[in-house]
């Protein structure tokens, strides 16, 4: 079955980027315009990972991600932010406070979004393989 | 000497020989001369009279001179120290030679006199001088203390014994230093400010002149949190008691700090903004090349496609840029500017011709409503073209197809006006208090057109701050705007 994502930016250019990546490598795409969209798109369907900007109207991307760490439909579903901020945050403070996997910055490749995403699917394909085996 | 005394006792010598004749031929009488009683009665009467009138000569002369020597030292008592030593080079003493004695009296009194007159001017001149001096001081003094009161910054010295002798009243408003006897203010009176109190405390304890500066963050009268650097410097007063000790005064100078880091976080939150505004154009071309290279584009219709994003963003970061550094130029003053005397209508006609063809391709009619008067302005013609043709193609954005966008120009209470009105999306207060700032852009209208969010800065700094004008704006949500750009007139500048 095709690994299912959220897409998540204000900029029309870049998701249009992100969603023709993905979808040529058999992605499931659905994308949203900001953090509010995003989160109503994920109380009805549940992807496998989601890849959001930081800077958004109405919901940013930390607003976002701590909604859904915070909410227990949604509670350990990966999250990948795109920045074009850096961040005064540590790395494993975004993980801890947040639930961010991975931070990159923009301007981004869309090659290298692809290659983390899959990493991490992996990650957690392992970590739930090991937890079934637990 | 000798001369000058035996001539005031002759008489009483003369009188005395007369008596002791008398008295010897008295006792002598039988065997002188046989002299009638009456005669020898009538001998001793007269030369007892003769001494007797002889003894009171004397004594009325010796008085005399009593006398004039007393008024004599009387009046040099009176007279003032010019006066005594006139007296002393003329030598007027009213006692005669032969009264020796007082004589020399009144010249030792009057020399005396004259010795103390003297010293008298000598003192009255140190005096004086000592007064010149102490004014002066006093002066320098008052300048300091009205400078130091003056100072907007606050100021804070103590002594080697640790006691406040000089604090500002700036100083006193922000640190809460009571009293008005500054001696008994003890340095710990501010505890208010630990910071301070270590800083002076360290500096004057230190064994060599020294010098350390802080940053401390203090709420002034208003409440607000300002943010303080301090200089603190040793004072090199030697006071008595303390040549001994180690510890010096201190002085402390806090100046305000709080608008230069205001300064530097905009310029910080300016930089950043910049770098997002250029991120984003560059993202999108980046990731678009990524994808033409990997050859992820199979076919014509999307190669071109992407090409036609990477080109329109490539568009987006030069017009970001070239915007950026115009104003840049403008706010930092390095392009001149040169104000003529011209026409406003001819500037906004020559607006309307530019952004023609942009209003006729959204389908929005861009309709002239101007004044039939000639509306002189002072004005830099590019900056004010740029200025109205940023505020027109402002409104052509953001009015949709079919709308309708007008520029007037009219005269009010010698003021030169010129407005644009719009049918567009309009602006909800929250945004019309923001629209001017750098890189603010509404958010739900962003779709409807690129923008870099620096067009209306510049027009507000050209009209506000190059021109001496201002800019009003009326907004209703989803009604429509009214850009207004108020000018002073040719007139108004002359008067």
């Amino acid at each position: 079955m095709n690994k299912r994502i959220l897409l998540c930016d204000d900029e029309a250019h870049i998701l249009r980027a992100a969603e023709f990546k993905f979808k040529r490598a058999g992605y499931e795409v659905t994308c949203a315009r900001d953090g509010q969209e995003a989160w109503e798109i994920l109380l009805e369907s549940r992807p496998d990972i989601v890849v959001t900007d930081c800077q958004m109207p109405r919901l940013n991307g930390l607003q976002l991600a701590e909604r859904i760490k915070q909410s227990p439909d949604t509670n350990g579903l990966p999250v990948l932010m795109l920045s074009a901020k850096g961040f005064e945050l540590s790395a494993d403070e975004l993980r801890e406070r947040f639930g961010i996997r991975h931070l990159l910055a923009k301007p981004f490749s869309p090659r290298e979004l692809l290659e983390r995403v899959e990493a991490t699917l992996a990650s957690e394909e392992a970590t739930r393989e090991a937890e079934v085996y637990v | 000497m000798f001369e000058r005394r035996s001539l005031s006792l002759l008489p009483m010598a003369v009188l005395a020989v007369a008596c002791t004749a008398l008295g010897l031929a008295w006792v002598v009488e039988p065997l002188v001369a046989p002299v009638s009683l009456q005669v020898r009665v009538a001998f001793v009467i007269g030369g007892a009279a003769l001494v007797m009138g002889a003894i009171k000569v004397a004594l009325r002369q010796a008085a005399s001179a009593a006398t004039a020597a007393e008024q004599y030292v009387a009046r040099l008592c009176e007279l003032d120290s010019d006066a005594l030593h006139e007296e002393e080079q003329l030598d007027r003493t009213p006692v005669r030679r032969e009264d020796a004695r007082w004589r020399e009296l009144c010249q030792r009194v009057r020399s005396r006199l004259c010795e103390f007159a003297r010293q008298a001017d000598e003192v009255e001149m140190v005096r004086a001088g000592v007064e010149v001096r102490l004014r002066r001081v006093t002066s320098e003094r008052d300048q300091l203390r009205e400078i130091l009161t003056g100072l907007s910054d606050p100021v804070v010295a103590v002594d080697a014994f640790g006691e406040i002798v000089v604090a500002n009243g700036s100083a006193e408003r922000l640190l809460n230093l009571s009293g008005t006897n500054q001696g008994s203010r003890a340095l710990e009176q501010l505890d208010r400010c630990q910071e301070l109190l270590s800083l002076l405390t360290e500096t004057r304890r230190r064994r060599a002149p020294a010098q350390r500066t802080g940053e401390l963050t203090l709420a002034s009268a208003d409440g607000k949190e300002h943010c303080y650097r301090v200089s603190c410097r040793s004072l090199a007063q030697q006071t008595e008691g303390s040549a001994g000790s180690t510890e010096r005064g201190a002085v402390a100078v806090l100046t305000d700090i709080s608008s230069l880091k205001a300064i530097q976080k905009r310029n910080a939150e300016f930089v950043s903004s910049v770098s997002h505004e250029m991120k984003a154009p560059l993202s999108s071309i980046r990731a678009y090349v990524e994808l033409l290279v990997d050859g992820e584009a199979d076919d014509d219709a999307t190669r071109e496609e992407f090409l036609g994003i990477i080109n329109n963003q490539t568009d987006r970061l030069q017009r970001l840029i070239d915007n950026l550094l115009n104003l840049a130029r403008i706010e930092a003053g390095v392009v001149a500017v040169n104000k003529v005397p011209q026409s406003l209508n001819e500037r906004l006609g020559e607006a309307v011709r530019v952004l023609q063809p942009m209003a006729e391709s959204k389908d929005i009619r861009l309709v002239a409503e101007f004044s039939e008067l000639y509306l002189g302005v002072l004005a830099d013609r590019d900056m004010l073209l740029q200025a109205a043709i940023n505020l027109i193609t402002n409104a052509i954005k953001y009015t949709h197809r079919g709308g309708t966008v007008i520029v007037r120009s009219r005269l009010h209470d010698k003021e030169t006006i010129f407005e644009v009105e719009d049918t567009g999306v309009g602006l909800s207060p929250e945004d019309s208090q923001r629209v001017f700032e750098k890189f603010y852009r509404v958010r739900k209208d962003r779709e409807m057109a690129q923008g870099t969010g620096l067009g209306l800065v510049l027009v507000k700094h050209i009209i506000e701050d190059v021109h001496g004008g201002r800019i009003e704006l009326e907004s209703e949500l989803g009604r429509g705007s009214t850009f207004r750009a108020i000018l002073p007139g040719l007139a108004q500048i002359s008067a």
